[in-house]
């Protein structure tokens, strides 16, 4: 069995397979394993997740991994007020919403239960079952706040968390998709809350340590530095080839013969990988039509996280600039301080030519409007820009446009062959989210071993 | 803590607002539902029900089925009802409990704050 790609999706289906008792090779693109989750220490000794770190409520299946693993969590700081800007001045607020124009954010309110009302009636797993799916399908997001909501303030709220939830603005999103995703997280309130939502708590060491763990088991079986540039595949067959790097440096191509392979990568990388015979047209269409979204993580370390004397939580809302949500992403003990905003949609795409230290320039300008001076003046700043990432092209999750559900959404999970699909687009609960990754690759492993008459395993 | 006669004269004053508001009469539309309120610190039970995109008058007692039940403190309950208390933060932080299916929580949870943003 081959598995492309170590991130929780792979990871989750090569550790699932093996248990079956199937011989199983992971290739890797990357020089680490986690993929779209990545811990990383800072020169200044902070520990930041540059990709996916929060985990929340009903999240069972990476619940499960860490309590396996005995990887401990801590909620997510969020006591004090949090700071709004709008139209360029600072207010304070307390709450899941912000109160300077408390008409708009009652508008805000209304619009997101009318989302979450449609949301409800939206199979995650197959949105394109809904009696309107089509009609659902042809509108964006962006077109139903339009002619859903009333007042200027609540669609840049809409937005703003659009932007947060998704790396993309709302007219870039099929209104199905977006009520899909929401209900694959029970509510689009429910993404969008830290308390009770799904950036409720942390990971102690990190949100990679689970990957790192599961990949230690898994040994030898999973090869790093190992690129897949082409499947062949026939009937019961796949031959897979990576281009893996030697000890010398060089790249040299490396086959790995099997009976079948998981791709467990974003749908935007696998349109980089040559299948043989090409895949079937609706199953291209798909990949051709799942773009990443777009954002950057920016992280500011500071001695300590001085907004709390203040009685701040360090979450920031904006509807305009480039960092629309920041948070107070300090670690447990607070033995540094650390603010991390997203640069997202749009702004993050306007400010790719600027490059890492124009980027930073703009967001400390930010902070510091939002927490003070001294917010300017952090003792580093380090930043992860997805979409220069040849192995993610950007995040936090593919962005699908209107048609594609209803159009190639039945190629998602549909095998080819000996085609297996896997990753967290292909989810059907939490989709976009570590824990639709980790369940993507159970089901994956287990339509393999269901394939090749074993018993199919119950659980996680 | 609350008595229930404060309760009831707050209940009555946040009734008002709600059912002259065209939002959130908007928002209850084809919502008729029997909640019911408790309050933790005093023991004591209320039943009020939505109909016609109204809501109806606060009753003593627990009345009926209820298709949600809204736990808190008396003092919670008068707060939220004058509009002097973000129902957001209660909730977020456990003191305000809502039990019912998640259609009506989520209906609640939206109505109230809207009741409390926009009045
Ligand atoms: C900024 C950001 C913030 C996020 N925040 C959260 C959060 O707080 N909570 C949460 O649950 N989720 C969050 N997410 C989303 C979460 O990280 C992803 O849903 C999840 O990690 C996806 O896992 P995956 O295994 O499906 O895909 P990936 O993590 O993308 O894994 C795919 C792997 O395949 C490898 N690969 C790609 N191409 C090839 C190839 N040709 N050959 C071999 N290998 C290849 C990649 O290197 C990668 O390791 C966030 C994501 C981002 C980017």
């Amino acid at each position: 069995m081959v598995v492309v790609g170590a991130g929780y999706a792979g990871l989750s289906a090569a550790r699932n397979l093996v248990d079956a008792g199937l011989d199983v090779v992971v290739l890797e693109a990357r020089g680490r394993v986690g993929g779209r989750v990545w811990s990383e220490t800072t020169r200044a000794g902070a520990l930041v997740d540059h990709g996916g770190q929060w985990i929340g409520p009903g999240q069972h299946h990476l619940q499960g991994w860490a309590d396996d693993l005995g990887v401990t969590t801590f909620p997510t700081f969020g006591d004090g007020a949090n700071v709004e800007i709008r139209e360029g001045r600072r207010h304070l607020f307390t709450g899941l919403v912000p109160t300077s124009d408390r008409e708009g954010s009652a508008d805000a309110v209304a619009a997101l239960l009318e989302l979450d009302l449609l949301a409800h009636e939206v199979a995650p797993g197959e949105p394109w079952t809904h009696p309107d799916a089509i009609a659902l399908d042809r509108r964006t997001l962006g077109d139903w706040v339009v002619s859903e909501v009333g007042s200027a303030a609540a669609r840049a709220m809409i937005t703003t968390a659009t932007l947060g939830v998704f790396g993309a603005e709302p007219c870039e999103l099929s209104l199905l998709y977006a009520l899909a995703y929401a209900h694959g997280g029970g509510s689009m309130s429910a993404l969008l809350r830290t308390a009770g939502g799904a950036q409720e708590r942390r990971f102690h060491g990190g949100a990679q340590q689970m990957a790192v763990r599961v990949a230690e088991a898994l040994g030898d079986r999973v090869v790093l530095d190992a690129p897949v540039s082409s499947v062949r595949h026939g009937p019961g067959r796949v031959s897979v080839t990576a281009d893996r790097v030697t000890p010398d440096g060089h790249r040299r191509p490396w086959r790995v013969d099997a009976d079948r392979v998981v791709v467990a990568i974003p749908p935007a990388t696998q349109g980089r990988i040559a299948f043989d015979p090409p895949l079937p047209g609706r199953r291209d269409q798909l990949v051709q039509r799942s773009p990443m979204g777009s954002v950057t993580k920016i992280h500011a370390v500071y001695e300590r996280p001085f907004w709390r004397d203040e009685g701040l939580s360090g979450q920031v809302v904006a509807d305009t600039g480039a960092l629309r949500l920041v948070f107070d992403d300090s670690p447990d003990d607070a033995s540094h301080g650390v603010l991390m905003g997203f640069l997202a949609g749009h702004e993050d795409r306007i400010l790719d030519g600027s490059g890492t230290a124009g980027r930073a320039a703009v967001a400390l300008a930010e902070l510091a409007a939002a927490f003070g001076p001294v917010a300017g003046s952090p003792i580093e700043v380090v930043e992860q820009h997805w979409s220069a990432e040849p192995f993610t092209r950007g995040g936090p999750v593919a962005c699908l446009g209107p048609g594609v559900l209803t159009g190639c959404g039945p190629a998602l999970r549909e095998p080819v062959g000996p085609v297996h699909w896997a990753g967290t687009e292909t989810a059907t609960a939490w989709s976009g989210y570590i824990d639709g990754a980790i369940s993507s690759g159970l089901r994956a492993a287990d339509e393999v071993t269901a394939a090749l008459g074993r018993p199919v395993r119950q659980g996680a | 803590m609350a008595t229930a006669d404060e309760l009831a004269e707050a209940y009555g004053d946040w009734r008002g607002r709600c059912n002259a508001n065209p939002r959130l009469a908007k928002m209850l539309r084809g919502w008729d539902r029997t909640v019911h309120l408790v309050t933790s610190d005093t023991g004591e039970g209320y039943t009020l029900s939505v109909a016609g995109s109204v809501l109806g008058e606060l009753r003593s007692g627990l009345v009926g089925a209820p298709d949600l039940v809204v736990t808190a403190t008396s003092e919670d309950f008068t707060d939220l009802f004058w509009g002097d208390l973000n129902p957001s933060e209660k909730y977020l932080n456990g003191e305000i409990v809502l039990a019912g299916s998640s259609e009506d929580v989520m209906r609640l949870d939206a109505m109230s704050m809207v009741a409390f943003l926009d009045q």
